[in-house]
């Protein structure tokens, strides 16, 4: 056999091998004691005395090269698999790791909203829970003596003998006393979402709460139009149920907003054709809104020939319990753990 | 508010489905919330909000269904009844004690009248609407209230005494039996119809059973009168009464429309009862001085984003009841209707050429809005809070703030004066909570009761408190743990018990990312409380609450661990500021100390001492094991505490760090007689 063309074969030869036992014939049939090699030790005293040192040499370089190559490709088939275990996984088995826990899916949502407002350039502006008459009703241009406050009933503080007040403390059923605190520091432009917590004596059933809680927002500046408030809850409103639903913003009273609009989206399971779970409607409420009333800006000391705004507010237990399908408000205090790792 | 479609075509041509009409009123601001095909006719509820009192009435809601489809409403020419005195009838006094609360009373007695059942096709209407059925004449007034928005009440006249109505405050002790059946004592907050003797109505709210129209009744006083909104709110509330009267007084009934309402009843009564109306008498203006409110067209287009068209404007005005002028080409002048008290500034004026225009035909657009220079985040902290401790394995809770006074002491751990409310639902939520904690032992309870081996919770919330009589509200993150955590390792299953450690090692993470070095822990002598400190100063604690506190909450022979800590305190030392610092140079020698120790030195003390002595190249000291058991005398315990060594200068010889560390453990042994191994 022609030693240049063993050199030029053994290389892939080898390469393609795939298995030790395969590479051990390999071996015999090379280096074995009747392999290749030994023929062609064998055959030098047949040559020329002149060519036997050069064949010799010849010879000898190739057996190491082919001892190094399989030494070579022992250890490459030795070697477990890339990345893994030469053992075999039962990958049945349970997987390790540290489970962490997770948020409320009410504040859950409530990031998610306030995220959706804050790539739009809102800040984020929390308030107190406990509040005073002014900012939960007069400020807001709901008269304290007057039907529209029905709407508003409210948790009040037992007066405190010891320290006389002039302006009654109660639970805050809104978060747009924030809309007045805020308005009362800060000069426009601004951009405010106000997460929270609310209070109204509400008797607890599947769908109410004493405690609940509230997204508030609004927007300040030169020339904010009824449009841009219809522009921005539509974003909003797309962001979080998808881009298919239908939207109607309908006429709606509220007495710190003029024109007011409640805003519905279409049933998220029927498309607006109505079923039982939208009541038959074919609509579903999910936030009310409107243009700041003069009389807030009034009694926040701006100018209303300069400035105009929009606020709205959403429930946020309301939006979750579409969002998911909860069925029951009581479920979002209950804390049960087969709840809260659900979501 | 109830009405019916057909009810509704007497005042307005309708050529569309009852559904198209309700579609149509809803999207202007009448939101119809069920409509009912009943006996030919179509009953459609309606929910008005509280600006509109006018809305209460069926022509108001036509008014408005004539603006939304574009007919004209269609009032009936009134047929008067010009009597004021018919000549030989004793006259009638008006009495009106403050005209604030009583701007305006009319009267018209009738006599000879026949109470009787009233016409078919009138008790079909009123039942449609679910109005009970009395008799012809009260039957009249509700129809009338219906029709027209203008409470009226019918009283027997032969059971007041004659001469005299007296429109005046209730005196304190006065005492009324009412038609609803219901004795109320009365008090001058309240206002009073009476005669010369005795009260008998509560204004605007409810009349006397004594003076109720029956069938014995021959003549009657007819009442339509305009009473002060608060007033009668205060007198209904304080009474705890409801009437579809006092509904619409409280929102406000048109003045002018009172007079007019008396004239339609005496001609329905007149028609199904007989009689003969002998007199009419009022005090108080009929009508009301009248408004006029001005709006430029461009503070209009430039609120809505769109142009609505001067004529359009002013057609929607017009169809609303309102007189219009063009001041100029740019300006409108609206004189408002009686009706309309809630219009008061252009921007009224404004919402409702929107409404009829319809918000669904205003574009959508983006505000050219500049964003504020400085974005402020006040939830920021919260959120790195929450985000902590889900990391850390604990799940998010939200519990109600108001808590019953007795569940708050169950627990023992607040002392603090909770806030109390003054109308609560109940005594379960009769306080605002002092702390976190209880609320949390409770969903612990609840999910120990679903059989779950681990109940690892937290909540972020406000606790309130009373102290020196100031309300203080304050914003905490409290956390429970209790139960087993289950780790499937790759060696098999291990449990960790949860304890006190846990609850320091989520405290101490909390403070290593908020970058607050400085704080400790302090135990207090018999007490299962352990004071975590920031800078020295108390920012909260750690609880072990005691197996009876426990029981309280229904927990059973299991142990619970909690923290409260003050956000406000957290955050005041909290450093979010990063710095990087040149990562070491120079390769650390660890070196481990092992020692049998009496049990009840404390490993605080044994580390400090290390430190001390073994002086500037100890870069880190910590516990790596700690046991009690079989080679361990009873009453000791076996340490292994590693010392790291480094130097910034070069790579440490065995030769610098043996005497530091030999003096390291020297102290050890001298200090606290513990046994190197």
């Amino acid at each position: 056999m022609d030693i240049e063309a063993i050199k030029i074969n053994i290389g892939t030869e080898i390469q393609d091998l795939a298995s030790l036992e395969a590479l051990e014939e390999l071996r015999v049939k090379y280096l074995g004691r009747k392999g290749v090699l030994a023929e062609l030790t064998g055959s030098i005293p047949g040559l020329p005395v002149e060519a036997r040192a050069a064949f010799g040499q010849s010879v000898n370089a190739l057996k190491n090269k082919i001892t190094l190559l399989i030494e070579e490709k022992k250890k490459l088939l030795a070697a477990p698999a890339a990345g893994g275990s030469a053992e075999r996984v039962d990958i049945g088995m349970p997987g390790i790791v540290h489970e962490p826990g997770r948020l409320h899916p009410l504040t859950q949502v409530t990031r998610e909203i306030c995220a959706i407002f804050t790539r739009m350039g809102f800040s984020i502006i929390e308030g107190p829970e406990i509040e005073t008459e002014f900012n939960n009703f007069t400020g807001l241009n709901i008269p304290l003596e007057h039907p529209s406050r029905e709407a508003f009933d409210t948790f009040y503080l037992k007066a405190d003998h010891r320290a006389p007040t002039t302006d009654h403390l109660l639970l805050r059923s809104h978060t747009s006393p924030v809309q007045i605190r805020v308005m009362k520091e800060k000069k426009p432009p601004l951009a405010v979402v106000v997460p929270g917590r609310v209070y109204r004596p509400d008797a607890v059933d599947a769908s109410h709460s004493f405690m609940f809680h509230q997204i508030e927002g609004f927007i300040v500046d030169k020339n904010i139009r009824f449009s841009d408030l219809k522009g921005i809850l539509e974003f909003f409103a797309k962001q979080v149920f998808g881009q298919d639903i239908l939207m109607r913003f309908r006429p709606h009273f509220f007495p710190f907003t003029e024109p007011s609009a409640e805003v519905d989206i279409s049933c998220v399971i029927c498309k607006a054709k109505g079923c039982s779970a939208c009541g038959r409607k074919g609509w579903i409420e999910i936030l009310g809104s409107g243009m700041i009333h003069p009389n807030v800006f009034k009694h926040v000391g701006y100018d209303p020939k300069k400035y105009s705004g929009f606020a709205f507010g959403m429930g946020v237990e309301r939006i979750a319990m579409l969002k998911y399908g909860i069925n029951d408000i009581r479920l979002f205090y209950e804390n049960d753990l087969r709840f809260l790792k659900q979501f | 508010m109830k009405l019916t479609y057909n009810w509704l075509k007497e005042f307005v041509d309708i050529t569309i489905s009852p559904q198209a009409l309700a579609d149509k009123l809803t999207m202007a601001g009448l939101e119809v919330t069920s409509l009912e095909a009943r006996d030919g006719d179509t009953v459609i509820e309606i929910e008005i909000t509280s600006n509109r009192p006018d809305w209460l009435s069926v022509v108001g809601i036509a008014r408005e269904v004539a603006a939304v489809t574009g007919k004209k409403l269609k009032l009936p020419a009134v047929s008067g009844y010009p009597v004021t005195r018919l000549s030989g009838y004793p006259d009638l006094e008006l009495n009106i004690e403050n005209k604030h609360d009583c701007p305006l009373y009319t009267a018209r007695i009738i006599t000879g009248v026949t109470v009787k059942p009233s016409p078919e096709w009138l008790q079909r209407r009123l039942e449609l609407i679910g109005c009970r059925s009395v008799n012809n004449i009260v039957d009249i007034t509700n129809y009338v209230l219906f029709t027209w928005g203008e409470p009226l009440h019918a009283f027997d006249l032969d059971t007041l005494s004659r001469g005299s109505i007296v429109v005046r405050r209730a005196k304190m002790g006065e005492k009324m039996l009412m038609i609803n059946g219901q004795e109320k004592q009365l008090d001058p907050g309240i206002l009073v119809i009476a005669d010369r003797q005795k009260p008998v109505a509560v204004a605007g709210v409810m009349g006397s059973k004594e003076t109720e129209v029956s069938e014995k009744t021959k003549d009657i006083l007819l009442e339509a009168a305009v009473f002060d909104p608060v007033v009668v709110r205060r007198g209904r509330q304080a009474l705890g009464l409801q009437s579809e009267s006092a509904y619409r007084f409280e929102r406000g009934v048109d003045r002018e429309n009172a007079d007019l309402s008396s004239q339609k009843a005496v001609a329905l009564i007149g028609e199904s009862a007989g009689g003969r109306c002998v007199l009419a008498k009022h005090a108080g203006a009929l009508k009301t001085p009248g408004k006029q409110v001005s709006l430029e067209l461009e503070v209009l287009n430039s609120l809505l984003g769109v142009v609505i068209e001067p004529a359009r404007v002013k057609r929607i005005l017009i169809s609303l009841g309102f007189k219009v002028s063009a001041k100029s080409k740019s300006v409108l002048t609206a004189g408002v209707p009686s009706f309309r008290q809630d219009v008061c500034l252009d921007r009224d004026l404004v919402e409702e050429a929107a409404r009829i225009f319809g918000y669904d035909n205003i574009p959508t657009s983006l505000p050219a809005f500049v964003a504020q220079a400085q974005y402020i985040n006040s939830s920021g902290d919260t959120d790195f809070i929450k985000d902590c401790l889900t990391s850390l394995g604990l799940f998010e809770a939200v519990t109600h703030s108001l808590v019953d006074d007795a569940f708050l002491r169950k627990s023992g751990i607040s002392q603090a004066e909770p806030v109390a409310l003054q109308n609560p639902l109940s005594e379960e939520q009769g306080v605002l909570r002092t702390t976190l904690i209880p609320s949390l032992l409770r969903c612990v309870a609840g999910n120990l009761n679903q059989n779950q081996g681990l109940v690892n919770i937290f909540e972020v919330a406000h606790v309130f408190s009373r102290a020196a009589g100031e309300v203080t509200e304050k914003p905490v993150v409290s956390f429970v743990l209790c139960g087993q955590r289950n780790f499937w390792l790759a060696q098999g299953r291990l449990q960790d018990e949860m304890g006190p450690l846990h609850v320091k090692g989520i405290i101490e993470t909390i403070f290593s990312r908020a970058g607050i070095r400085d704080y400790g822990f302090r135990a207090q002598e018999n007490c299962p409380e352990i004071e975590v400190l920031i800078k020295g100063e108390c920012a909260g604690k750690i609880y072990m609450p005691r197996k009876d506190a426990l029981e309280q909450f229904q927990i059973k022979n299991k142990k619970v661990f909690a923290a409260e800590l003050s956000l406000d305190k957290l955050f005041a030392a909290a450093d979010f500021k990063k710095r990087f610092k040149a990562l070491a140079a120079y390769p650390a020698i660890s070196r481990d100390v092992s020692l049998v120790i009496k049990a009840d030195v404390p490993v605080a003390e044994i580390l400090s001492a290390i430190k001390e002595k073994a002086g500037a190249l100890l870069r880190d000291v910590s516990v790596v094991d700690c046991y009690q058991g079989k080679q361990i005398p009873a009453g000791f315990k076996g340490l292994t505490i590693s010392c790291l060594y480094r130097s910034d200068e070069g790579t440490l010889a065995e030769s610098q760090i043996a005497p530091l560390h030999a003096a390291a453990s020297e102290v050890l042994r001298e200090r606290f007689s513990a046994v190197l191994r």
